[in-house]
């Protein structure tokens, strides 16, 4: 029966794209005037493929199969507003910190842009450069949206509102956004072009080291819940949430996070001004819009799962359960702007010191201390003062550190005068 | 690590302040008196015709040629009524192909054109931009009234009168003219 569920669940993300390439030429149809002719056919043939497929599942599955199927089209819908949603949310929230006001002009308050750059971007040439790699290139996008889209089927938006409730979520939540290297690789090295080679060979670096500490406070979070399904971790963060008794792990599965979707300040395999957008250079209209689509989805995914994994996913007084989960994750979407407003990008150098040197090391102390204290069945308030004292001392070590002068980074400028002084 | 919240709590501060933009069609910012707009002919109310005599010495010095002039006897001077000889009969500029440099107006010797403050003259039309003689004087009439204009070459009399009364007190020895000291080329060496 497994099985299927991956078949269902691949079909469904299979036919979700087609939806959204079968979108854009229906835009492409109507500013070409062939209008009539593409939709019936568009209809007809979306109709029958449906009707297929589903009869297909029934045959085969029953109808959790058909279920899982709907539920990930219907997912893809709800992503695909809830990306709109975010990148108006992201321009906004950005151009405060700019003390900008951000998109105005279309409808009040800007809040059509997103649906006018989705119009712009769908109907734009799709074009492929003549010395790629066609299959490759063409798959690559697909390839990396397909494992972040399907990551999502196993969140839980409420008690209960998840497509697939899997005993080993959060292990399938690793195992999938593993997976998204190899399309971000796909696309750099089919581009025919350095800068995009460049960019999936630091999507490569970058993914693969901060995939550790994210496995680790994984396996640490299911160790303190005692079990790895995710709704469970969540009410097991009924007495305090996980941010309160893990402040360390936290703080490393955030950092780790960010790095992991490639946002500010980790963002060099996509760095505009170094790798010219990295494995994304070479894609236009349709194909980018799907890379552009995953790496939101990814950005809402990290704020799902920091809201899931330490803030009580939809815990809370008052509100109804949905509710405090989106607020939750907003939150955490608006701290990863803020982010992105104040920090430079880091060096590859940096990125890599900091995911091997600092925080790999420090999630595996962090999962033997929890371990420890969970085999003594110590109480979580201990933990919880363990982690900030750790979290105090390291921000204390590393600043005296950065503050030393016999400690300062490889590069330093030399003044003329310095120079003459020393011969 | 300490310095990265820092940084945070700075852009923090920075949030809640009220944004600098203006939205430009809807909002317009205030002008400043040395904006060089596009340039406009001046109208001597004095004697109540342009300063322009069609010399066409700013025709001539356009870096774009984005100008033409004609020139005609001035039947105000026949009258006695004015001292120009000649004066303009048709002006032309075309806004879609000035710079906005300037060198007209500073080659003037009639105070007769000037930059004004007119930024928003767009059109949709190839020849849209072009401006006649009737346009040009009362877009000038428009900038002298709102920035208090006077000719030039007046403003440039009456500096050089004040200097003279004070060079001729200097010479009677109530203040020591200024001492102007050549400044000294900077060493070149090793």
């Amino acid at each position: 029966m497994d099985h299927w569920f991956a078949v269902a669940a691949s079909i469904g993300g299979v036919l979700a794209i087609s939806c959204f390439l079968a979108v854009g030429g229906m835009f492409v149809a109507m500013m070409f005037g062939w209008k009539f002719a593409v939709l019936t056919g568009l209809a007809q043939t979306g109709a029958a493929l449906v009707t297929a497929i589903v009869a297909l599942l029934l045959i085969f599955g029953g109808w959790r199969m058909v279920f899982i199927a709907a539920g990930t089209v219907g997912l893809f819908a709800f992503l695909s507003v809830a990306v709109l949603a975010i990148t108006l949310y992201e321009r906004k929230v950005l151009a405060r910190f700019h003390q900008r006001l951000g998109p105005m002009r279309v409808g009040p308050h800007g809040i059509l842009q997103p649906l006018a750059d989705a119009i712009k971007i769908v109907t734009k040439e799709d074009i492929m450069p003549a010395w790629t790699d066609h299959a490759v290139f063409w798959l690559a996008p697909i390839a990396f949206f397909i494992p972040t889209f399907l990551i999502w089927l196993v969140v839980p938006f409420a008690d209960g509102w998840v497509v697939a409730d899997m005993e080993l979520g959060l292990l399938y939540l690793v195992a999938f956004s593993v997976l998204a290297i190899a399309g971000l690789f796909m696309a750099g090295w089919s581009s025919a072009n350095k800068y995009s080679m460049i960019g999936g060979l630091r999507a490569i670096a970058q993914l693969i080291s901060y995939e550790i500490p994210i496995i680790v406070i994984v396996i640490t979070l299911g160790l303190t819940a005692g079990s790895l399904n995710i709704s469970a971790v969540v009410n097991a963060q009924n007495t305090a949430w996980y941010i309160l008794t893990q402040p360390l792990a936290f703080a490393i599965f955030f950092l780790a996070g960010l790095a992991e979707i490639g946002r500010t300040p980790f963002d060099i395999y996509h760095a505009e001004s170094e790798v010219m957008g990295g494995p994304f250079l070479e894609y236009s209209g349709a194909h980018w819009a799907i890379f552009y689509l995953a790496e939101y989805i990814n950005t809402f995914l990290l704020g799902v799962f920091v809201t899931l994994l330490f803030l009580g996913g939809w815990l809370g007084p008052v509100l109804p359960a949905i509710l405090w989960f989106f607020i939750k994750v907003f939150a955490v979407i608006a701290v990863m702007f803020w982010f992105r407003g104040t920090f430079p990008r880091f060096r590859i150098d940096q990125l890599m010191s900091l995911g091997w040197k600092f925080l790999i090391p420090l999630a595996f102390v962090n999962f033997i201390v929890t371990a420890v204290v969970a085999f003594y069945g110590l109480p979580a308030y201990v933990l919880a003062i363990i982690e900030l004292a750790a979290l105090v001392g390291i921000a204390v070590l590393v600043q005296s550190k950065l503050t030393s002068p016999s400690r300062r980074p490889t590069l330093r400028l030399i003044s003329a005068r310095e120079l003459r002084d020393a011969q | 690590m300490l310095n990265s919240l820092k940084g945070l709590l700075l852009t923090l501060r920075i949030a809640p302040r009220k944004p600098v933009t203006a939205e430009y069609p809807k909002k317009h910012l205030p002008i400043q008196d040395s904006y060089m707009g596009f340039p406009v002919l001046t109208w001597d109310s004095r004697i109540g015709e342009p300063y322009c005599t069609g010399c066409m010495v700013c025709v001539r010095m356009c870096p774009t040629n984005c100008m033409s002039a004609l020139m005609k006897d001035n039947p105000l001077n026949k009258e006695g009524k004015s001292p120009r000889k000649k004066i303009i009969e048709a002006f032309e500029i075309n806004y879609g192909r000035c710079i906005l440099c300037g060198i007209c107006e500073e080659v003037c010797a009639f105070d007769a054109i000037t930059m004004s403050h007119q930024h928003e003259l767009g059109s949709m039309a190839r020849n849209g931009r072009r401006v006649d003689l009737p346009r040009l004087l009362e877009l000038g009439k428009l900038y002298q009234d709102e920035s208090g204009w006077r000719p030039p070459t007046e403003i440039e009399k009456e500096k050089q009168a004040a200097l003279k009364t004070v060079q001729a007190s200097a010479a009677a020895g109530a203040i020591p003219p200024p001492v102007v000291q050549p400044t000294s080329p900077p060493q070149a060496g090793p």
